[in-house]
């Protein structure tokens, strides 16, 4: 009996567990609160940490790239095309499976993994 | 369609659609207490008849095909159609294959693209967001 009461107060004082990303509840106007986030006026709450490692969006640096052709030969969704012209390559990034093996692969260090991660768009790259 | 004539809280019906499960298993992960998708009002229906939004996952396969189209025309008509993964958006690692009828937006049209394989919680829960603004920004020009 007491085992329970003490529990049940340690829950009373204790926050949710839930990671309230972006708002607790829903905004009366998204369009309003998303304006007001990009001018600074409004926050969001952060969304929970990602882990050590985590594989994101992949950036690329075009200055570094060599255009060797290995993240092409590497990439199993095939999300780089080649261009001719220029010798370097372009990052598509809707075919993308987060893999990195084009990050190992890299011998100049052109692509990198970022911690990005929120990527929805209303049309495909 | 605006926000307006959609004036409840979206209800979701999910279509795997030849998924891989990983997108499948983010999804639920939404509606963990950790996440907890439901503070906006939204849930998992059983039946498309009972749906808002649509959520495909997976590149769409030769089975799939005529049941996507048949669950899209089963939804009633103020509808969203989100693509959770990047299999539905391209293809994915599945781009080559022999039974990929194509990415779902050759089949049925959609509004949302979330990238990622499979995205996180909070990628979903963000490409919700961009749901409603986009649906927000039709009701204004109305």
């Amino acid at each position: 009996m007491f085992e329970m009461a003490k529990e049940l107060l340690k829950q009373l004082f204790r926050k949710p567990f839930t990671n309230r990303f972006p708002s607790k509840h829903v905004p009366k106007s998204t369009t309003k609160l998303l304006k007001n986030v990009k001018e600074g006026m409004a926050k969001v709450n952060r969304p929970v940490p990602i882990p050590e490692g985590f594989r994101g969006k992949i950036a690329y640096d075009k200055e570094k790239c060599i255009g060797c052709k290995l993240c092409i030969k590497v990439c199993p969704a095939n999300c780089y095309d080649f261009l001719e012209k220029e010798r370097k390559v372009k990052y598509h990034l809707s075919r993308c499976t987060f893999c990195a093996q084009c990050v190992d692969v890299c011998p100049v260090n052109a692509l990198t993994s970022t911690k990005e991660f929120l990527l929805s768009d209303y049309k495909t790259h | 369609m605006s926000l307006k004539d959609l004036n409840r809280s979206l209800w979701v019906f999910h279509v795997n659609s030849g998924s891989c499960n990983g997108c499948d298993i983010e999804i639920v992960a939404t509606l963990t207490p950790r996440y907890d998708i439901e503070r906006f009002g939204m849930k998992l229906v059983g039946t498309p008849r009972h749906a808002d939004v649509l959520l495909v996952t997976g590149p769409v396969t030769r089975d799939m095909e005529k049941k996507l189209r048949r669950v899209f025309d089963q939804t009633p008509d103020p509808k969203v159609v989100m693509v959770i993964g990047n299999c539905g958006s391209t293809g994915g690692v599945f781009y080559e294959s022999y039974n990929l009828v194509g990415p779902v937006d050759r089949i049925i049209p959609v509004d949302v693209y979330v990238a990622g394989c499979p995205p996180r919680p909070e990628a979903i829960i963000e490409g919700v967001v961009k749901v409603w603004a986009k649906l927000e920004k039709r009701g204004e020009k109305k």
